[in-house]
């Protein structure tokens, strides 16, 4: 039980030292932009959490974040790597934002109806990747990435086209969902919706599934095709499995963006959620609450950096090279084995002795 | 030891420290191999053999110590080093190219001496006068890929040879191969011996080297215990002492119950290996309740694609396998699980191991349905499970949520033991069990396998070690090139199994039937 406590506790700790880390490294390169880093940071910070209303946006970005990237650690934790969240994202809300526009369902039935539209929506495009992986073994980073474009420019040609708001005045987009399918908001004048709670829940839905017995066959996938079939588990049939789960969260999370925030379908919703997410599962380690966790982080410097921009002259482009040195921290963490450096510096020291 | 007269000796490590992050793989280790002598190395696996000898050949870097060679104080640096001071290896795993022919793969890394072209034919004809002067036959355009393990292990004493070893390093010869192709190495040993080299012979395995030897250096979790002339009629028993620190009984009380009904059926089975070529052409073999049947073969003769064959995880091509009445080729392996056939597969580390998981979790890989509770697993009943089989199979580990990585090999094999054989298994497949196991280890494997064939399992022990066959088998049967090549009463002698291990077929089958 101890161990267990003090593992999760290093787990936190060393995504809490990433970030740290990546701050410092980042400061040094503010710096010689010419711009002061305890500025840049702090305007950053105040950005974030300076009132209430930055704090709300801070959640706002955070929902659908968090719900992405707990599908991602699904795929990764089986050894899959599903990098299209975003065409997962997309083709989740053009399912639901379809059911809700032209099904003429009364709210009661067409919000869960548009629920399960886009779980089906967002899982048929990752199952899809896993279907090829099994049936002629291409690789799923290939393929999620070109199923990413095909949604993009699907999406593209929907509100160009046959979706495109009749009343509206050309633009791209579609008719604004009703009032009644909406997430309600907590007070009106912020976008903060009820969606939050459903992020949270499913955090908590995915705690028990790595404990389920279904979790334990996904995990054992990430352990190895060997002895995944040795253990009586079907391989081909857990890869296309565990995608459909993954793709199926990419796309509940297109329609918390969709039903809480946008209410239509338009060009570039996704905003690079998809490499967020990846980013975010990893340094989260995978598991529910670490995702929570820098989740909240990542939305926070997202949301401070815009502000930063506003208020002051050092460019967004600061938080990009944040969120790159983390990625950098986070491969070399994995790449490197500390108990080796650590067994080289005893060694070291006993030498001298 | 003191003072060693370094003159004297063809090879002489003094002192030598190698370690391995927390691993001391040689500790102190004093090593001397006399001018034209045989020179055995042995110890248990782990003892730090193989680090020794890639110390010599300059493939690792001592922390401490120094190295004579003929006298002359030497910094081997790296392997090219070695080999212009005369010493060659030839490692456990062979480093040969396999789509290239044996002339080709000597002259890899050698400067040809026509310059930019290439010297094939002189380097062919000047390989097989070197091959003849020591009783080795080889075709030199042959692929390596072609030849069976003995003839690679030829190749790569040849190319040793070849680059002008005075000094030849031979780790493990012995495990790849049958009792007729150990004698013909032992042959080519002598004549090299005779011409004034010398060879370092390393073995887990004292019985197999003794005849040959002049010396042997004992070595024993990285430290040197003994140097001890042998000859012929050593005994095993003090050796052995040395090795293991302990006394070693190896006499197991083979019960002689006679085999029940017939369980396992096995009919013209044709499997493919990962190559798609015919691993098993036509392969039968039948196992009852209650006995242990062994079969014998050298590596690589489809042994792993029957295991695989028989469990589910391979397709069968034609032929059929019945469980009693019930026909179980081609079904999913979920399926041989539910009815009791259990697989100690070759490979623990990739197969029989969720290596990253912990030791708890890979206690229930085959049966996490029903730890669970409400699709959850039950994290106090295999909390339980593991306490039992951690009492039971004498596992050492800080805790049931250790990572089986983290775990010797032999603690490994005891977590596969205690699961494959927790629900007494109607039929048990136990591919190399004990290999790379120490021998505590091993003796407590081969125990417990005769326990489950005690239970009434019938256990199929597929093993390349003719010592383990010989231990337990009540049959021996032996495979050579996917078929079978014939069923021997257990005791039998080795120098019959061995013809069969080489495709010498069984001429009369009477007792087949
Ligand atoms: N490259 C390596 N890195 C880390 N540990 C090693 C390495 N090579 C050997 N060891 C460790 O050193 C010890 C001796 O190994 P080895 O020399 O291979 O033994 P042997 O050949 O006698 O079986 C073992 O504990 C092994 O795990
Ligand atoms: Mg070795």
């Amino acid at each position: 039980m101890l161990n267990k406590l003090t593992k999760n506790l290093n787990q936190i700790l060393l995504a809490v030292g990433t970030i740290i880390l990546a701050l410092i490294v980042g400061g040094v390169i503010i710096s010689f932009s010419g711009n002061s880093p305890l500025d840049a940071y702090f305007s950053m910070f105040n950005g974030a959490f300076g009132s209430k209303q930055r704090f709300m946006e801070v959640l706002v970005r955070m929902i659908p974040l968090v719900i992405m990237a707990l599908g991602t650690s699904v795929a990764f934790k089986a050894n899959l790597w599903n990098i299209g969240g975003d065409g997962q994202f997309i083709m989740g809300s053009i399912f639901a934002v379809f059911v809700t526009i032209y099904s003429g369902l009364p709210p009661v039935i067409g919000i869960p109806v548009s629920i399960l539209a886009a779980m089906l929506g967002g899982g048929l495009w990752a199952g899809l990747a896993g279907w090829l992986k099994v049936k002629f073994n291409a690789n799923e980073v290939i393929t999620t990435l070109m199923l990413n474009y095909i949604a993009v420019y699907f999406l593209s040609f929907l509100v160009y086209g046959p979706m495109m708001d009749p009343k509206g005045s050309k633009m791209p987009q579609t008719e604004i969902i009703p009032q009644a399918f909406r997430l309600p908001l907590f007070e009106s004048g912020n976008r903060l919706h009820m969606g939050i709670f459903l992020a949270l829940i499913i955090v908590i839905i995915m705690i028990f599934f790595w404990k389920s017995t279904v979790g334990f066959k996904i995990g054992l996938l990430g352990q190895g095709e060997k002895v995944t079939t040795y253990a009586g588990v079907s391989v081909k049939k857990m890869i296309v499995f565990t995608m459909i789960i993954s793709g199926l969260l990419a796309g509940i999370s297109g329609w918390t963006e969709i039903y809480g925030v946008q209410y239509r379908l338009l060009e570039g919703i996704t905003s690079g959620y998809g490499s967020m997410a990846i980013v975010i599962a990893l340094m989260g380690g995978l598991n529910p609450i670490g995702i929570l966790i820098s989740g909240f982080f990542f939305s926070a410097l997202l949301v401070g950096g815009a502000t930063m921009q506003r208020m002051t002259a050092i460019p967004f482009s600061i938080v990009d090279i944040v969120q790159g040195l983390i990625i950098i921290f986070i491969i070399a963490r994995t790449a490197v084995n500390f108990k080796e450096i650590k067994n080289k510096i005893v060694r070291r020291m006993g030498h001298v002795k | 030891m003191e003072e060693i007269k370094v003159n004297d000796y063809a090879v002489v490590m003094k002192n030598i420290v190698k370690e391995f992050y927390d691993v001391r793989a040689n500790d102190n280790v004093n090593f001397l191999v006399k001018n034209g002598s045989i020179h055995g190395l042995l110890g248990e696996n782990g003892a730090g053999k193989t680090t020794l000898m890639n110390v010599l050949y300059g493939l690792y870097h001592p922390e401490e110590g120094e190295i004579f060679i003929n006298g002359i104080k030497q910094d081997i640096h790296s392997p090219t080093k070695a080999i212009s001071l005369g010493i060659g290896m030839v490692h456990q795993h062979f480093m040969l190219a396999r789509p290239f022919t044996i002339v080709e793969n000597v002259m890899l890394g050698r400067k040809s001496r026509k310059g930019i072209l290439l010297d094939t034919k002189e380097t062919a004809k000047d390989l097989v006068a070197l091959a003849e002067k020591y009783k080795m036959k080889i075709d030199p355009y042959a692929k390596i890929w072609q030849l069976s393990v003995g003839e690679q292990q030829r190749v790569e004493i040849l190319t040793a040879l070849y680059q002008g070893a005075e000094v030849l390093i031979l780790d493990e010869p012995t495990a790849v191969l049958t009792p007729q192709e150990v004698d013909g190495l032992f042959v080519t040993l002598r004549e090299m011996k005779n011409d004034g080299k010398s060879i370092i012979l390393i073995t887990h395995k004292l019985e197999e080297i003794v005849c040959i030897v002049d010396e042997v250096t004992v070595l024993r979790d990285g430290a040197m215990i003994g140097n001890v002339e042998v000859d012929c009629n050593t005994t095993k028993a003090e050796l052995t002492k040395m090795m293991v620190g302990r006394d070693v009984l190896f006499n197991f009380e083979k019960s002689n119950s006679a085999a029940g009904e017939k369980k396992l059926t096995i009919k013209d089975l044709k499997v493919l290996n990962d190559k798609n070529f015919l691993a098993l052409d036509g392969f039968s073999l039948d196992v009852h309740a209650g006995e242990i049947i062994g079969l014998a073969g050298v590596d690589g003769n489809g042994q792993k694609e029957l295991c695989e064959a028989l469990t589910g995880i391979r397709t069968v091509e034609s032929g059929e396998v019945k469980l009693d009445t019930i026909n179980i080729e081609n079904k999913p392996p979920l399926f041989s699980i539910k009815k009791g056939i259990a697989h100690i597969p070759e490979d623990r580390h990739i197969t029989g191991l969720a290596l990253g998981w912990s030791l708890k979790k890979n206690l229930i890989l085959k049966t996490f349905k029903d730890n669970s509770k409400f699709g959850l697993i039950d994290e106090k009943k295999i909390e339980d499970r593991w306490e039992k089989a951690r009492v039971a199979y004498q596992i050492k580990a800080n805790s049931g949520d250790d990572s089986a990585r983290d775990l010797s090999g032999g603690n490994q094999q005891k977590v596969i033991l205690a699961r494959e054989l927790e629900n007494n298994p109607v039929i048990l497949i136990a591919n190399q069990p004990t290999r790379g196991l120490d021998i505590g280890a091993t003796e407590y494997v081969r125990q417990k396998l005769l326990d489950a064939k005690g239970d009434g399992a019938g256990v199929l022990l597929v093993s390349a070690d003719l010592e383990e066959i010989l231990q337990l088998s009540d049959r021996i049967a032996v495979i050579y090139d996917g078929k079978l090549m014939g069923i021997l009463p257990g005791g039998s002698d080795v120098k019959k199994i061995g013809e069969l291990m080489m495709g010498k077929k069984l001429e009369v089958e009477q007792n087949a039937k």
